[in-house]
């Protein structure tokens, strides 16, 4: 036992109390620090001494750790529940933009206008003739057709602005997973395998996978080297040092482009079920389908509206006109895959009437097509010869369209009761043109001459029967939308996206409060209290003092041997 | 959202901030969502706030929108019946005014010129029906039918002929309730035309090309194909008839399925479809899933007739058409194209060659577009064809030009086969006891016909007098039907120096009934055609009473009278029914503001919000973001350091 130990006790004493008043000082510094984790200096006894056999004596203290205050189990719910809460929020963002751009409930949405339209035919069927009423079915079908291509344009709109999204944000998650590996190397070599802990790229760390995880939802394994794996499903995002990197992947399949999260090294699609990117990849797959089920709804009104059109007749006869939807190849069978008509027709048949203007007389003849899936099925050709053979007509095709006119200027010409929907397909004697809700509109050509409007089905002037059955076509059930109505089908695309977005944001707020626990334990434990800080300041103050009276206690003590010898 | 209570160990500054600042957030969205709730006054203002709701909401909105569409198909309707009512009203005294004409002339006090004064006044009458019966509303013609863009009635030299249409246009005012927007000029004016209902079933043969959609049906409802169950005594194959469009696809549709030896094809007659097999299959067909296709195309059959047997299938019979086969008429008999007919209306006459004609619209065409003021088109029931004198004031005859044409149609106004009791107007003959009246041929040989014992057709009055003129030995004298134009003739083959004559016995109005007291021509004397078709209606009884009245005729004028108070019940009868549609269209449109009312009050229930509810809400959450920042403030300042010296 010397003075000299008592000494070092001391200075012991005092390195202890300023290296741990220098970690408080970090918590301090750090206390506004969302990333930072609150460290705790862990002092420990030296190693005592043995003075004489049994007696032992204390040889000061030993700072032993700086240690990072985590709980690891808890950090990995807090990033899963990260990227579930960022996963909703996206969503419901998304959906309710897809929802806005139908304004339902608002009396203005495309319910409303074809509610207008529809009516606009009722009303017609009060007066055939009228000019005026023609002209108000003539705009509220335009308008009708103008809503349907700006829905078509916002949600189109709405996809890319998802697509622009999801690839900036994979940018952004491949950049964080290099920036993991980065820090797995730089903890590797700081660590040396010595069994302490870099805390502060540790932090850095764990800041990085937090935002990851907001992101895409990952797995983080823990290596008894400091490194950390990162999984997304079973493979291995980041493997050590080394990142396999995130890329976006594009497929098409059936006219539909899907898009999907893959690894950038094998692009093998990545199991992406949360996170933003999570949600962006499902938003685009919603938003898609709901561009569909538009595209469907127009698509059938189209056809639909057109083939009750077209057996219907107007105020005056055709002199001549042109169909509207070309087919590919004029020899195929008018249904086949090579005639490639927007809509199918089938086997019926409709009737021309060529009409004298001057007696009103009319000469009908039956125009059969055939389509039964025989050789001799009719193609757009065949049918303008059958239809050259009618005295008084003309049939030509050219570029698969066909142009029937009337030979002689004092004919016009009529058609009726065609119950192949062929007109409608080849877009003759139509209202609509268009096959969908991009490109849906007026026919020019009644646009043009109003009296071409088919109001009458028995050719009299004022008959309506053509208006009043389209009038009801709205609620009309519809085999080719499942038995649906136009009206029901349009109501089943919102509600759907109504329940998909409401159900996001319950998701959301649910999320939201998990992971607002899940942080507020992950703060209990991590974070800083200045209260907490301050005590300890003045507790290893108190320390250093203490530690500094033993040296200078000691000083004087050696001071008063030293004059004991002069 | 806020943090659920769970218990900590340590609070951090973080922590407390942290939930500071999620607790002013989650207040003030809940605030925000308060706010458009009150502002917009909706609770419900896009879907996703409340899906369930919504979608009623967006059903209730499709009703609303759908009722306003029939509440202008309503005021259309109303306006436009309520003018058909008062027109009907002016009507009703225009022929109140002709009916007192007619009473207060007809006694035997009333000189002629008082008569022909009266006959002025009712001259004006037919002037005023004329600008009624072609009034127009909202540019319309009220009583042009679906043919309301041109005036209805015109008058022409042999009398008013109607050009418009009796289909009268209906309007959709209610799910599934149409109303009409105006009445059948039939209903008001009278008979518009006397038709000549075609008496021959013309139902065409069938053929390959017939349309699905052109069979009436052995179930009288027409033919909805689906699938029928073939079988061949041991098998069944199920056949699937949906893609057919006429009959020739189903043949070849059942042909296709090829079971056993069966084979499908019409009848040779072109009555019916038939199945038959060149092996030994007893053949059934069958309905599946509730159809009925088999059945209404005739060849229903659960149990076979046996091995090898055909199955003979009963006719579902095809509807006459615009574009039908004259050929194909009459199950295949056809027409005779080649003589025509020959029609008579007022002083125009035409004959209808149908020489070039191969269908129906040909046929229709030629009768309508002959000029003579007379309409030609296919029944209701698509088996006949009904020819129509549309010119109130003249009468209509219908002759053979040679052949048979107008008989083979039906359409012989008069010929063997009408019956006595049709002739003149429905008078029918005059018979007497005892003879009716005498023939006496050119070589002056006579003898008597007694008419009145059993005889009903014309037929039956030919064979009568050929009888009598055998009983009583002259073979000088043949009564035939003619052969063009129409009437009995009596030939004379006497060779006499005279003339055949026929004479009426015992006052009997039975030869001039019959048309036979005419001059002879040469050795034959041609009867008139006693069976003309008039119009019976406002315009011919108001021309009829003016000619009574010129003419001073006291039994015409009576007879005018009785058929314009006739003409005055139908009118009545007519506005009672307008009066009734009026009444429905004004029920209808109250209903529809009822149930418009509670519609909105529904919609308001779920759409609307509760201001009492949403208020307090409001108030509630503002007191508790104020705690919130008061109680931050405070809690953020708190710090040891306050207190250390």
């Amino acid at each position: 036992m010397s003075l000299i130990g008592a000494l070092n006790v001391g200075a012991s004493g005092l390195a202890a109390a300023q290296a741990s008043i220098q970690v408080t000082g970090n918590n301090i510094a750090n206390a506004g620090n969302a990333d930072y984790t609150r460290e705790i200096s862990s002092l420990s006894t030296a190693s005592d001494q043995q003075l004489t056999p049994g007696i032992f004596i204390g040889n000061g203290v030993d700072l032993t750790a700086v240690k990072r205050q985590v709980d690891d189990a808890l950090q990995v719910r807090l990033n899963s529940s990260i990227s579930d809460n960022q996963s909703a929020v996206t969503t419901q963002q998304w959906l309710s933009r897809v929802q806005s751009t139908f304004n339902a409930l608002s009396g203005n949405d495309l319910s409303s206008q074809m509610s207008s339209f529809f009516n606009g035919w009722s009303n017609l069927a009060n007066k055939p003739a009228d000019v005026g009423l023609r002209q108000v079915v003539l705009q509220n079908g335009d308008s009708l057709a103008k809503t349907f291509q700006s829905t078509h344009t916002q949600l189109n709109g709405l996809l890319s602005d998802v697509g622009q999204t999801l690839q900036t944000q994979t940018q952004a998650a491949d950049a964080l997973a290099s920036q993991i590996a980065t820090l797995n190397g730089q903890i590797v070599v700081a660590e040396g395998g010595g069994g302490g802990e870099s805390n502060a790229l540790r932090d850095q760390r764990d800041a990085v996978i937090k935002k990851l995880s907001g992101l895409m939802n990952v797995q983080t394994v823990q290596q008894p080297n400091g490194v950390v794996n990162v999984y997304v499903g079973s493979n291995p995002l980041v493997f050590g040092t080394q990142s396999n990197g995130v890329a976006i992947k594009q497929q098409s399949a059936n006219g539909q482009i899907t898009t999907s999260v893959a690894f950038k090294s094998n692009n093998a699609t990545m199991n992406v079920t949360s996170g933003e990117l999570g949600s962006l990849a499902s938003v685009s797959t919603q938003i898609n389908a709901v561009i569909g089920q538009v595209n469907m709804l127009a698509h059938n009104l189209v056809f639909e509206l057109n083939k009750i059109h077209a057996n219907g007749q107007g105020l005056a006869g055709f002199t001549s006109t042109t169909s509207t939807n070309p087919v590919t190849d004029p020899t195929a069978a008018l249904k086949s895959p090579g005639a490639n008509l927007p809509f199918t027709p089938v086997n019926g048949s409709f009737v021309v009437h060529v009409r004298q203007k001057s007696t009103g007389l009319v000469t009908s003849t039956l125009v059969p097509v055939q389509l039964t899936g025989a050789p001799t099925d009719s193609t757009l050709n065949s049918l303008a010869t059958s239809l050259s053979t009618i005295n008084g007509l003309s049939a030509t095709v050219s570029n698969g369209k066909l142009t029937i006119s009337a030979t002689s200027s004092t004919s016009d010409f009529t058609f009726s009761q065609d119950t192949s929907g062929t007109l409608a397909a080849l877009g003759i004697n139509t209202f609509f043109t268009g096959t969908g809700a991009s490109d849906i509109a007026v026919n020019a050509t009644v646009s043009n001459q109003p009296q071409l409007i088919a109001a009458a089905r028995n050719g009299n002037a004022t008959d309506n029967q053509t208006a009043v059955t389209i009038a009801a076509l709205g609620g009309q059930s519809l085999a080719a939308l499942g038995g649906n109505s136009l009206d029901e089908s349009y109501q089943r695309i919102v509600n759907t996206i109504g329940n998909q977005t409401a159900a996001a944001t319950t998701q959301a707020q649910a999320s939201q409060a998990v992971q607002q626990t899940l942080q507020s334990q992950h703060e209990s434990t991590s974070g800083v209290s200045l209260d907490e800080e301050m005590v300890n300041l003045m507790k290893q103050q108190t320390a250093y003092q203490g530690a500094a009276r033993l040296i200078t206690t000691v000083n004087t003590m050696m001071q008063e041997l030293m004059a004991l010898v002069r | 959202m806020s943090i659920s209570g769970v218990q900590l160990a340590r609070v951090s500054n973080l922590l407390v901030s942290g939930s500071m600042k999620a607790r002013i957030q989650d207040n003030q969205q809940q605030l925000y969502k308060l706010e458009t709730e009150l502002s917009t006054g909706k609770v419900v203002n896009v879907p996703s706030d409340n899906p369930g709701a919504a979608a009623i909401i967006m059903q209730l909105q499709k009703t609303l929108e759908q009722r306003s569409g029939y509440s202008t198909n309503l005021d259309a309707a109303n306006s436009q019946l309520s003018e058909v009512d008062s027109t009907l009203n002016d009507l009703t005294s225009l022929v109140q005014q002709a009916v007192s004409t007619a009473s207060a002339n007809v006694g035997s006090d009333v000189t002629p010129a008082q008569r022909a004064s009266a006959a002025q006044i009712v001259q004006s009458l037919s002037n005023q029906l004329l600008s009624v019966a072609n009034k127009q509303f909202n540019g319309q013609y009220l009583f042009g039918g679906d043919k309301s863009d041109a005036a209805p009635f015109v008058v022409g030299t042999a009398g008013v002929q109607f050009n418009g249409s009796t289909t009268v246009i209906h309007n959709q005012i209610d799910n599934g309730a149409s109303v009409p927007t105006s009445v059948s000029a039939t209903d008001v004016f009278g008979a518009l035309s006397g038709s000549v209902t075609g008496s021959t079933n013309l139902g065409p043969r069938l053929q390959t090309t017939t349309r699905i959609a052109d069979l009436i049906g052995t179930t009288g409802n027409g033919v909805k194909l689906g699938s029928i169950q073939i079988g061949n005594g041991t098998t069944t194959k199920l056949v699937d008839l949906s893609g057919a469009s006429n009959l020739g696809d189903a043949i070849n549709d059942i042909n296709a399925a090829g079971l056993g030896n069966i084979s499908a094809q019409l009848t040779l007659s072109g009555n019916g479809l038939q199945l038959v097999t060149s092996g030994t299959d007893n053949i059934t067909v069958q309905d599946v899933g509730g159809g009925n296709t088999a059945q209404s195309l005739g060849i229903l059959r659960t149990t076979g007739a046996g091995a090898g047997q055909p199955l003979v299938g009963t006719n579902p019979v095809a509807r006459v058409t615009d574009l039908t086969a004259l050929a194909d008429l009459r199950g295949g008999a056809g027409i005779d194209t080649t003589n025509g007919f020959t029609i008579t209306n007022g002083g125009n006459s035409a004959t209808i060659n149908l020489s070039v004609a191969t269908t129906v619209e040909d046929l229709l065409n030629a009768v309508n577009g002959a000029g003579i003021g007379v309409t030609a088109a296919i029944n209701a029931t698509g088996d006949g064809i009904d020819i129509r004198n549309s010119t109130q004031g003249a009468t209509m005859t219908i002759a053979e030009h040679g052949g048979t044409t107008a008989a083979d149609l039906g359409v012989r106004s008069f010929g063997p086969v009408t019956p006595l009791s049709q002739l003149n107007g429905g008078k029918g003959i005059g018979t007497v006891a005892g003879a009716d009246f005498q023939v006496t041929d050119s070589a002056g040989a006579t003898f008597m016909v007694d008419l009145g014992s059993g005889q009903q057709t014309v037929q039956d009055v030919i064979n009568a007098i050929n009888a009598a003129a055998t009983t009583a030995g002259v073979t000088g004298v043949t009564a035939a039907f003619a052969a063009t134009g129409n009437g009995i003739t009596l030939a004379d083959t006497a060779g006499g120096a005279g003339t055949i004559t026929v004479t009426p016995q015992n006052f009997s109005t039975a030869a001039a009934d019959l048309g036979l007291t005419v001059p002879a021509r040469g050795n034959t004397i041609r009867g008139a055609d006693v069976n003309a078709v008039a119009v019976d209606g406002l315009f011919s009884d108001l021309t009829a009473l003016q000619k009574a009245l010129q003419a001073n005729d006291r039994t015409a004028i009576t007879a005018a009278g009785s058929a314009l108070q006739a003409d005055q019940a139908r009118v009545a009868n007519t506005r009672g029914a307008v009066g009734a549609h009026l009444q429905e269209v004004n029920n209808r449109k109250n209903r529809l503001a009822d149930e418009n009312l509670a519609t909105h009050s529904m919609l308001s229930t779920l759409q609307d919000t509760d201001f009492t509810t949403a208020v307090t809400d409001f108030q509630t959450l503002q007191t508790a973001l104020q705690a919130t920042l008061q109680t931050a403030a405070k809690t953020l300042q708190l710090n040891l350091m306050n207190f250390l010296g």
